[in-house]
């Protein structure tokens, strides 16, 4: 924003300017009209006056017929630069006398209408009076005078001179007096423009226009502005209260919340931890008692010693699982490029070694190498491929069916199966902790796997999430970012 | 009021008709005496009497002394003339002693052997004297006629006006070929 030739105070100088042009341009010609009016009119008087003065003093010239004392009569009239020519003429018309400066033409005689004693006309460039001469109450001649209008062209050419002077001066007054006055309109203006251009390009509401008393309107605008920049900065100040606020107990509540965290998972591992020495004794001395005294023992003592053994076996591999899941709240994910297919076909050999001759119809695709830390995307695969293993045990011939799919920054991995699914409704309870769909004695397991795939993927940067529905299969998806997307 | 301006007028016309006839052929057309009979008539119009006791002012009267040449001009010119709102009458006299309320007396040149007794008698009366007679002026006449290159002009000496007590109008003296002031030859 650059100043522009528009300022106000540009506008108002030049307003000043043209009207006090206009003004001094009509006074002036109305002056100068007025002037040349009368000006006319004088010359007209002063023509008369040397008219009559010829007149009166060619009388005893005309009466007397005495040519030559007329023309001494006008021969006076040399002493007016303006007079050009002058004739007497007889009552008839015939010329009695006459004088001429420079050779001037000869005059016709003037037509008088009767009860006139004098005619006086104009033209471009001279002015012509004719007067009748009277004696004793009688015409007895006529005199006829022509001057040239040098004098009211010279005067008209001063008055232009003067004129065009006063304009100029008068203009430069002008300019001067319109910078001073026009200040009190537009300073206050430019005022307040500065202070909206700052507000609008700093955004600092700190600053005000100054104040000013006159004029009213100026007064109103600077004082209403000023108004609303402290409104605004008032409304500023608090919003970066509230933020400020607002960030302080976000920061305390997360904080609180890690530390709550990290209690709650150091007290889950050490809870898990310490529990497997009293386990390691339940299950040493059940063996012990089992090789003791099992051959004393009768069928139902033999099974419940088998039943204590089996309990001790499941509590452990539960509190394996739980210090697992405690783990990977702490460890580390290392990510590198891993082949995905050689992972799949690690992890169904393993699950593969519970199947006891069930029929399985693996179909896996040809799967992409992903950015993965593989220590942790190997318990993912496995969970995964061992559930399906698992909720097809029902079927003749289980079908397990391992893609990928490609969308748009990740990359999408599923596992489907034709197994007993799962009702739509509680899919959102899948991979909580210790969340089971089925009961313990349908199918085994801890409750922990999915949720241990959902920590690992989400640390991975990815989602999980299933679709099923009652008994039609269940299949699981989890997805990476793909490569070079967000990390 | 209304009839004597009509007769001014007329003779106004009838002096205007002499003053275009004399330029017209810058040469006496009709008779050398019509036009010093209209000149006696002017002189009058620029000249002033003292009030006398023994003259009528309230008309005006132009007085031919001697033989009269003017003949039936005289008459003519003055007929229904008007001086200063004057009627103007004209009398023929045959001596200077007659000159009793005579504002301008003309002495014919029939009067040569009498000529200084008249001027001094009509001057003493305060009367004008006009005359054609050859060294008029000179001899202490007041308006003498004279003729160059076939106009008629006219000399005036001041001098024997003012002891006459008339004023003379300097309009008058300016268009006279000669003003004297005094006895003896023009200035």
């Amino acid at each position: 924003m650059s100043k522009p030739h528009g300022t106000i105070s540009r506008r108002l100088t030049w307003m000043n300017m043209l009207v006090s042009t206009v003004a001094l341009i009509i006074a002036g010609v109305a002056f100068a009209a007025y002037d040349l009016a009368t000006f006319r009119a004088s010359i007209v008087r002063n023509l008369s006056i040397k008219a009559q003065m010829v007149g009166s003093h060619s009388v005893t010239a005309l009466l007397f017929n005495d040519p030559a004392a007329a023309e001494e009569t006008l021969a006076a009239l040399r002493a007016s630069s303006d007079v050009i020519r002058a004739q007497v003429f007889t009552p008839d018309g015939r010329v009695f006398a006459a004088y001429s400066r420079d050779g001037s033409p000869a005059l016709p005689p003037p037509q008088i209408p009767p009860g006139l004693t004098e005619v006086s006309e104009f033209d471009a460039s001279s002015v012509y009076l004719a007067r009748v001469i009277v004696s004793d109450g009688k015409p007895v001649g006529i005199v006829r005078i022509r001057a040239d209008l040098q004098e009211m062209y010279d005067r008209l050419a001063r008055y232009a001179l003067i004129e065009i002077s006063v304009l100029l001066v008068s203009l430069a007054g002008a300019l001067l007096v319109s910078r001073v006055s026009q200040r009190a309109i537009s300073r206050p203006l430019a005022a307040v423009a500065a202070v909206a251009r700052q507000v609008s390009q700093d955004k600092d509401y700190a600053v005000r226009a100054p104040h000013v008393e006159t004029p009213y309107e100026l007064a109103v605008l600077v004082d209403s502005f000023n108004a609303m920049l402290l409104e605004i900065q008032q409304r500023d100040r608090s919003l970066q209260d509230a933020q400020a606020q607002l960030e302080a107990r976000v920061r305390e509540r997360t904080e609180e919340l890690h530390a709550s965290n990290s209690e709650l998972e150091a007290f889950t591992y050490s809870v898990s931890h310490d529990l497997r020495a009293p386990l390691r004794h339940i299950t040493g001395f059940a063996t012990l008692l089992h090789q003791h005294a099992g051959a004393s023992l009768d069928d139902q003592g033999r099974r419940y010693l088998t039943t204590i053994t089996d309990a001790a076996a499941r509590m452990a591999t539960l509190i394996d699982d739980l210090l697992a899941f405690s783990r990977m709240g702490r460890a580390n994910v290392s990510k590198r490029r891993v082949e995905l297919s050689q992972l799949v076909r690690e992890a169904r050999d393993e699950v593969s070694a519970d199947v006891n001759g069930r029929r399985i119809a693996w179909e896996i695709h040809d799967l992409p190498p992903v950015d993965a830390d593989p220590s942790l995307l190997r318990p993912v695969l496995v969970n995964l491929l061992s559930n399906a293993v698992k909720y097809t045990g029902t079927r003749n011939e289980a079908r397990i069916e391992v893609g990928t799919e490609s969308r748009a920054g990740e990359l999408v991995v599923f596992v489907r199966d034709n197994g007993v699914g799962f009702d739509m409704a509680y899919a959102h309870k899948l991979f909580g902790v210790f969340q089971r769909l089925h009961r313990a004695d349908e199918f085994s397991g801890t409750g922990i796997g999915l949720a241990n795939v959902r920590r690992i993927i989400q640390r991975h940067g990815g989602r999980t999430w299933a679709e099923g529905a009652l008994d039609a299969g269940a299949t699981f998806y989890f997805s990476l970012p793909s490569q070079g997307g967000a990390s | 009021m209304t009839a004597i301006r009509r007769r001014s007028l007329a003779a106004a016309a009838a002096l205007l008709a002499i003053c275009v006839s004399t330029s017209e052929a810058q040469s006496p057309p009709r008779g050398e005496y019509e036009i010093k009979a209209a000149y006696l008539f002017t002189f009058a119009r620029f000249v002033e009497w003292p009030a006398r006791s023994d003259r009528d002012d309230s008309s005006f009267t132009i007085c031919v002394l001697g033989t009269d040449p003017f003949g039936a001009a005289l008459d003519t010119t003055l007929a229904d003339a008007v001086i200063r709102g004057r009627k103007v009458g004209a009398r023929r006299i045959a001596a200077a002693e007659a000159a009793t309320g005579c504002h301008v007396v003309f002495v014919s040149a029939s009067e040569e052997r009498r000529m200084a007794a008249t001027i001094s008698s009509l001057t003493a009366s305060g009367t004008l004297t006009v005359s054609d007679a050859p060294k008029f002026a000179e001899r202490g006449g007041m308006i003498q006629f004279v003729t160059a290159a076939n106009r008629v002009r006219f000399e005036i000496n001041l001098m024997s006006a003012r002891d006459a007590g008339l004023t003379m109008s300097s309009e008058l003296l300016r268009v006279a070929s000669a003003v004297r002031n005094g006895s003896g030859p023009a200035e």
